[in-house]
């Protein structure tokens, strides 16, 4: 019986899920149930604890992750032309370093953006 | 008596599936229980390497040297008492634990620890990995806001910056050794290496690649999710008992298997010397690679978060760049056929 790759994941997973899911259980079923105000509260390093912790953070540091987002289908579409790198014609693999070329362009200069604190 | 041929036939077919390779392969060697017995025993190397490190002596009592101190801690966290702040999501907690546990495992199917050793023969075996392990951040930023603590929900935010940062470099640096190999099949390029391991022409993406794996570890010198003078445990501050076992196993198990992806990707995998066997070899060179990740966290400071963003996407960006125009500039030389499969 002979199966194929993504059935032999399923499988894997489904031994790992029924490997560790009974520990979870377990240390649930195990632990003391009493509830208490003070044990409740999160952790704070022993402060009271002041608001909310699902707060609006500064998302810092944004302009990496809009870059990521173009930079991560790039990526993706590299391999594809690095699987057929060394049996394309000399001129297409120019081509494609030309492109690499291009794309190192605007990425400079989004960094630049990103390194300036007013854009965060 | 008509019953009984029936039950004999389950038995039958249930000793066939368990002596059968496949199941040995997914429950016992490459699979799960080396996986599970790996990450626990990098729990002990760790403290008695940085113990040596830092000139003390570590787990000592558990049985030789200490080494089994991973049983008796987890016996201990598995009798903890669970506390889950108010208002934070217990179920999810706990879901996610279970979820991390997963994808970190997830990468060794892949992963060939011999030759034909291995669970899933895998023609995008490459592509797979990566996208198993760029899952991790999802999960950690649930983690982080199911909490319902703010040590936890930044780290959870630092964790998300952190690995988008460096996946990016970390593709890019392997993209050389896809370029000279024309495979994603990962015992094919283990294959590829016997004449000369891949950490020699791809040196430059060695590091990056290095540099980018204890980056997605979230070890130091990129420990910023959990840097503990800041923010005490980071996103794994209000997991408690259980539910911290297996998060906590879940980082090292994905330590062990980013250490076995570096040995088969650039350390030639299972080749060398044929006085040991093939798996041998790979766990030797997979817990050497490990302990010097661990010997890394004893001997080098925190990084701040403006200097980690930037050199992941300025300095390790134009390095794995630098890399796919050395290779390219090496195919075009003619040396490419020496590691064509």
């Amino acid at each position: 019986m002979a199966l194929d790759s993504w059935s032999l994941v399923a499988i894997f997973e489904i031994v790992v899920v029924i490997t560790t899911f009974p520990l979870l259980v377990f240390g649930w079923v195990m632990s003391a149930k009493g509830r208490n105000p003070i044990r409740d509260a999160p952790f704070e390093s022993g402060q009271t604890r002041l608001g909310e912790a699902r707060l609006r953070y500064m998302m810092q540091y944004y302009p990496y992750l809009i870059m990521f987002v173009a930079l991560d289908v790039v990526a993706m579409f590299l391999f594809t032309w690095g699987l057929v790198f060394a049996s394309l014609p000399v001129a297409q693999d120019y081509l494609f370093l030309v492109f690499l070329i291009v794309l190192v362009v605007p990425l400079g200069y989004a960094l630049y953006l990103s390194g300036r604190r007013e854009s965060w | 008596m008509q019953g009984l041929p029936a039950i004999q036939d389950i038995v039958n077919l249930a000793a066939k599936i368990i002596t059968s390779r496949t199941f040995l392969e997914i429950v016992v060697f490459p699979g799960f229980l080396n996986v599970f017995v790996g990450a626990a025993l990098l729990t002990w190397l760790e403290r008695k390497v940085i113990a040596r490190v830092q000139l003390r002596i570590g787990p000592l009592y558990a049985g030789m040297w200490g080494i089994l101190q991973p049983i008796a801690d987890g016996i201990k966290l598995l009798f903890k008492e669970m506390i889950f702040p108010e208002l934070a999501d217990a179920k999810l907690l706990m879901v996610c634990a279970l979820g991390l546990m997963m994808i970190a495992a997830a990468p060794v199917v892949a992963i060939p620890f011999g030759d034909g050793l291995v669970i899933a023969n895998m023609d995008v075996g490459l592509i797979y990995v990566f996208a198993a392990i760029s899952l991790f951040p999802t999960l950690i930023l649930l983690i982080g806001w199911g909490s319902n603590s703010k040590y936890s929900f930044i780290g959870g935010l630092r964790s998300l910056f952190q690995q988008v940062a460096y996946e990016i470099p970390m593709w890019l640096s392997v993209l050389g050794i896809v370029m000279l190999t024309g495979t994603l099949n990962l015992t094919d390029i283990v294959r590829a290496q016997e004449k000369l391991w891949f950490v020699v022409p791809q040196i430059l993406g060695f590091v990056v690649f290095f540099a980018a794996v204890l980056a997605e570890l979230e070890r130091i010198p990129f420990d910023l999710p959990e840097a503990e003078s800041e923010l005490v445990m980071g996103w794994m501050t209000e997991l408690t008992g259980a539910a911290f076992m297996v998060g906590f196993l879940a980082m090292y198990t994905k330590l062990y298997v980013m250490s076995a992806l570096i040995t088969a990707l650039f350390l030639g995998g299972w080749s060398g010397p044929s006085i040991l066997p093939q798996p041998v070899w790979f766990l030797l060179k997979t817990f050497l690679v490990a302990t010097v990740i661990v010997i890394i966290r004893g001997a080098f400071p925190r990084v701040r978060v403006d200097i980690l963003l930037r050199t992941g996407w300025t300095r390790l960006l134009i390095l794995a760049f630098a890399n796919v125009f050395v290779t390219a500039m090496l195919i075009w030389l003619g040396f490419g056929w020496f590691w064509r499969v």
